[in-house]
């Protein structure tokens, strides 16, 4: 494919996000699981104005979107980055347990009595961080390339024994047992500016870090000796990479809890517009994530009103088939 | 690698007294480390690694039997226990030993065993020392069906049962959406992972919209636990290993051969895509049917094949060795959960993902030879 | 029967799973009466002296009927028995948690009656049953909380314990109470008041059928639509934030199993649709301790309930939190 046509398809395919994330900000905004109808908030943006719509609109509905939106970009972000870096179609937070250490790092915390939102966040990356290495350390950053499989298995592993630790926190003090209950599977619900003012610090140089990495991951992406060649190092920018899954991965669960398949799916969309560049992909996994998220967001308020669904369980059920059809679209040797 | 195509003889041990495949005279490549018995004109090769094993783990088999016999909140001497065993002493003794404690030792050794079994055969089949039931979907999928028998539907089906039933629907799901095997069971692992991971959300969602009642009664299927497993679903495992046993055992050459690159299996006459489902199957049934005893225990899996490598020969799949490697851990960890924290139990679950975790961790970070199997 | 070893030990194994299904319990002697249960009829002693409760409501009933039991579980959110109770029921040992029972401690306590909930698994029925009669209270699984239903569980477990004249006059004396206090609280009826229970996520409003809710109907409160309309489930969903306008009220009793409640109640007030409640805007909010209102049953409970309604909403509104 030549450049010139390279460079159409991406903005294509960054209209073609924007275009949907559009579309999701408004359903967002427009749908939920009380009374207040679609057609209600257009008269209400037009200047028709009832207190009360004016109150789900922007009391409700709008901060909810903004953490999606942040939720979203995060989790994508971080799964292309962790793809790129392990060479994995299947690399995921959550997937890899590094969602599960997170979420292991916030019930401890609840448990030791932490309820300051900002501690919680610092406590989530922390806990992502810890994810990240042991199961990059299983998968030696070097020999990942040759055994996919590995990687999933050591992070489903994990999972299991995390989901264990939390399970004995709950059976040693039974009054935090009702809390944890909830964060164990992710939600949008009830969030708002505050908790995203809290993520604001690790956000922001997860941010840094992810635009700096663009190019010395691209440069990776064809091979560690055209890389050094380059002038990158290698070694850093893997590390440097996993500190900004970890920072993005930890700013996801402090919001919103586990969020299943999420890494996996977004990315996987961005490639389909794309292609497989990452300085075109990740632009992209901006947008796509929380046009996504939104979505199923819509979805997880609209099925079971006038209750909702959490955004986890929405999420997994999106992502099961997604997953089947990268292990399937993926020739044998490999897979 | 390759040095070890002899090594074939030593899977023999089991084949019974009968000339194996190819069973020529191969005594002048029998190795040095296993016994060689000839009896009219047939030969068994006993490799002596693997026996002194066997020797060991049925010794601790017998010590685990008797210690979770007799400790508990009411310690009984091994002698009562023996007496109380057979029917003689204390009726609250006979009581206590026969139908408490021998019935909850009878479902750890059966399940532990069946967990252990499953995967040393799904490690062998992918050449992967973490593959387990636990992760590729059985496990989450008999939880949420056990879970929602108990928050959801009417109380008249035995969770033990739907337990089973949604460790074969997540099985199927799995196989079907897999659309086979594929080269090392890979695609199926991975597959499973995601339909356990959806399984998982499922349950998640049941227990976050009932009740803490139903939430609370539902607790012992989400980890694990030897507590209120039924005696139609031990029954129902012991048959199972009865059958999968042997039949584990009797196909142990041809399982070896699956550690080696494809060609090497293909050259010695093995058809490895049969002996792929055959093994895979064996696995699943084995794993379904201890889940459905004991829930969705982990790590036994995992370290249950471990511990019998370590005591086996290397050149053979030690099926056997790991069911009673797995067996011993599962009541050893039951009684370490009966007594930590007594008068609370600590489910069975909790204790081998606790004991396991530190282990799997530490098979993650040492990193060397994955496939070393 | 089996001679040879080899057949002990497949006896020893085989014969008790065979007995489960056969039989009798260890402690049977002496005179009994007849009871029904949700396992059809059973024996049970004239007058039991070892008696191990496994439900709340069955150790709220025994003690308020003047019986000492030797076992009892852990409530729901705890490791002890619940709070309010606990003064009264110190010798007693704990035989397991709200999870799961530990069938060797009850068996060590040597019981001649165990008193169990409607929620009992089958199969720990059949083991209990071995131990001690096992009375388990009937339970309909499309009410299951139907009207009085838990001082009809309540009154089995005074007869089982052979004490039916103390609950009755205990049930008078509750009644009478109540209807005092009914006519003190709401002269003219129709106060509004939401027992509900607050999560991370959202709400959920506690039926009115269920044990608190049921107190506060008969006390002539009433509950928001969304609880009245609950027949076989104890609560709602979480409720959406966007719907919190339908859990609204005179009154907001706020449950937490953490007894402070500092927290769920912070984060309630956090959020904005928490604030334009009609309730809260008047400091209307109590907090209640949830191991007392949303897990407890029987009348010593509802003698507590009594007090802390008296205590906190009758006269001036001593709310814990002022409107904002």
């Amino acid at each position: 494919m030549s450049a010139a046509t390279g460079s159409v398809r991406f903005t294509r395919g960054l209209g073609f996000s924007l275009l949907a994330l559009g579309v999701a900000l408004c359903a967002s905004l427009a749908l939920g699981a009380g009374d207040v109808t679609p057609l209600q908030v257009l008269r209400w943006a037009l200047g028709d104005d009832d207190g009360n719509v004016g109150f789900v609109v922007t009391e409700l509905r709008l901060p909810r979107s903004c953490v999606g939106i942040v939720v979203g970009a995060a989790l994508g972000v971080a799964g292309n980055l962790l793809q790129t870096v392990t060479r994995n179609p299947l690399a995921e937070p959550d997937l890899l347990g590094v969602s599960a250490a997170s979420t292991t790092a916030v019930v401890i915390a609840i448990l030791l009595g932490a309820s300051v939102t900002t501690l919680q966040v610092w406590v989530a990356v922390l806990g992502a961080m810890c994810g990240c290495a042991l199961v990059l350390a299983a998968a030696r950053l070097r020999g990942v390339g040759d055994d996919p499989i590995r990687l999933i298995l050591a992070g489903a592993a994990l999972k299991g024994v995390l989901t264990a630790l939390v399970s004995l926190v709950l059976l040693v003090d039974q009054r935090s047992a009702d809390e944890i209950r909830f964060w164990t599977i992710g939600a949008l619900a009830g969030r708002g500016y505050g908790e995203l003012l809290g993520v604001a610090a690790p956000l922001l140089l997860g941010v840094l870090l992810v635009a700096y990495l663009s190019r010395p991951l691209a440069a990776l992406a064809l091979g560690e000796r055209v890389a050094s060649g380059l002038g990158h190092r290698p070694r850093l920018t893997r590390w440097l990479t996993l500190l900004a899954v970890a920072l993005l991965s930890g700013v996801a669960v402090a919001l919103a809890g586990p969020i299943a398949f999420f890494g996996l799916v977004v990315p996987v969309l961005a490639r389909a517009l794309v292609g497989p560049d990452i300085r075109r992909t990740l632009p992209l996994c901006v947008l796509l994530g929380p046009a996504v998220l939104l979505a199923a967001d819509v979805v997880a308020r609209l099925l079971v009103r006038p209750s909702e669904l959490p955004l986890g369980v929405v999420t997994a059920v999106i992502g099961a088939p997604v997953l089947v059809a990268v292990v399937r679209a993926h020739r044998l040797p490999r897979l | 690698m390759m040095q070890r195509l002899g090594a074939r003889a030593g899977a023999n041990r089991r084949q019974g007294p009968g000339p194996g495949p190819g069973g020529t005279s191969r005594s002048d490549l029998s190795p040095r480390d296993a016994w060689l018995l000839r009896w009219r004109g047939h030969s068994l090769l006993l490799p002596r690694r693997s026996l002194l094993g066997l020797a060991w783990l049925l010794l601790g088999l017998m010590m685990v039997f008797i210690a979770s016999l007799s400790i508990g909140s009411m310690p009984l001497a091994p002698q009562r226990v023996i007496a109380a065993l057979f029917g003689s002493g204390d009726p609250l003794d006979i009581y206590l030993v026969r139908e408490l404690r021998l019935g909850r030792l009878g479902a750890a050794l059966a399940s532990g065993a069946g967990f252990a079994l499953s995967g040393c055969l799904l490690q062998t089949l992918t050449r992967n020392r973490l593959a387990m039931p636990d992760i590729i979907g059985i496990n989450n999928g008999a939880t949420a069906f056990a879970v929602a028998s108990i928050v959801a539907l009417p109380m008249s089906f035995a969770p033990p049962m739907l337990a089973l039933v949604g460790a074969v629907t997540a099985t199927a799901l799995t196989f079907a959406l897999a659309g086979g095997v594929g080269v090392r069971g890979y695609r199926f692992i991975i597959v499973g992972v995601g339909i356990g991971a959806v399984f998982g959300a499922l349950t998640n969602l049941m227990l976050a919209r009932t009740s803490i009642d139903a939430a609370n009664a539902a607790f012992p299927w989400t980890v694990g636990s030897l507590n209120g497993s039924g005696a139609g679903a031990q029954t129902m495992l012991w048959i199972g290993l009865a059958v999968c046993l042997p039949l584990a055992m009797a196909s142990t050459r041809g399982l070896s051969s699956l550690r080696f690159a494809e060609p090497v299996a293909l050259g010695w006459g093995v058809r490895v895509a049969r002996l792929r489902l055959f093994a895979l199957a064996l696995a699943v049934i084995c794993a379904a049917l201890a889940v459905a005893v004991a829930g969705p225990v982990g790590m036994i899996a995992l370290i249950g094949p471990e511990l019998a490598r370590r005591l086996s020969s290397h050149r053979s799949v030690p099926v056997l060795n790991a069911a009673l490697a797995g067996a011993i851990l599962m009541a050893l960890a039951d009684l370490l959960g009966r007594t930590l924290l007594a008068p609370v139990e600590v489910p069975v679950g909790i204790v081998t993902a606790l004991v396991g975790g530190p282990y799997l961790i530490w098979i993650l970070l040492r990193g060397d030879s994955p496939r070393a199997l | 029967m089996l001679a040879r070893p080899l057949g002990r030990f497949t006896a020893a194994i085989l014969v008790p799973i065979m007995l489960l299904f056969t039989g009798q319990a260890l402690a049977a002697d002496g005179q009994s009466r007849t009871l029904d249960t949700a396992h059809g009829e059973i024996q049970v002693p004239a007058d039991p002296q070892r008696v191990v409760t496994l439900y709340e409501a069955a150790l709220d009933t025994t003690l308020a009927v003047g019986v000492e039991p030797l076992g009892a579980v852990a409530t729901r959110g705890g490791t002890d028995v619940a709070d309010y109770i606990a003064d009264r029921a110190q010798g007693v040992a704990i035989v397991g948690g709200p999870r799961e029972i530990n069938l060797e401690e009850v068996l060590r306590q040597r019981p001649d009656l165990i008193l169990a909930s409607p929620f009992l698994a089958d199969a720990d029925y059949q083991r209990l049953s071995r131990i001690a009669p096992t009375v388990v209270p009937k339970h309909d699984a499309e009410r299951p909380f139907g009207d009085d239903y838990w001082r009809k569980e309540s009154e089995l477990f005074a007869d089982a314990l052979g004490r039916h004249d103390r609950i009755e006059a205990v049930f008078e004396a509750l009644d009478q109470r109540i209807e005092r206090l009914r006519q003190q609280l709401s002269p003219e009826g129709d106060v509004r008041v939401t027992l509900m229970r607050w999560n991370p996520q959202g709400p959920i409003v506690m039926s009115d059928k269920v044990f608190a809710g049921d107190l506060l109907r008969r006390l002539g409160f009433v509950a928001p639509e969304i609880a009245r309309t609950l027949t076989s489930r104890p609560h709602t969903d979480m409720l959406s934030l966007e719907n919190l306008g339908r859990a609204d009220g005179d009154w907001l009793l706020l449950a937490t199993l953490n007894a402070e409640g500092r927290d769920a109640l912070a984060a309630a007030q956090r959020q904005p649709a928490f604030q334009r409640l009609e309730a809260v805007r008047n400091g209307h909010v109590l907090t209640v301790d949830g191991q007392l209102w949303t897990s407890a049953a029987g009348p010593l409970a509802a003698e507590r309930i009594l007090d802390q309604v008296e205590e906190k909403m009758l006269g001036e509104p001593a709310a814990d939190i002022a409107a904002q």
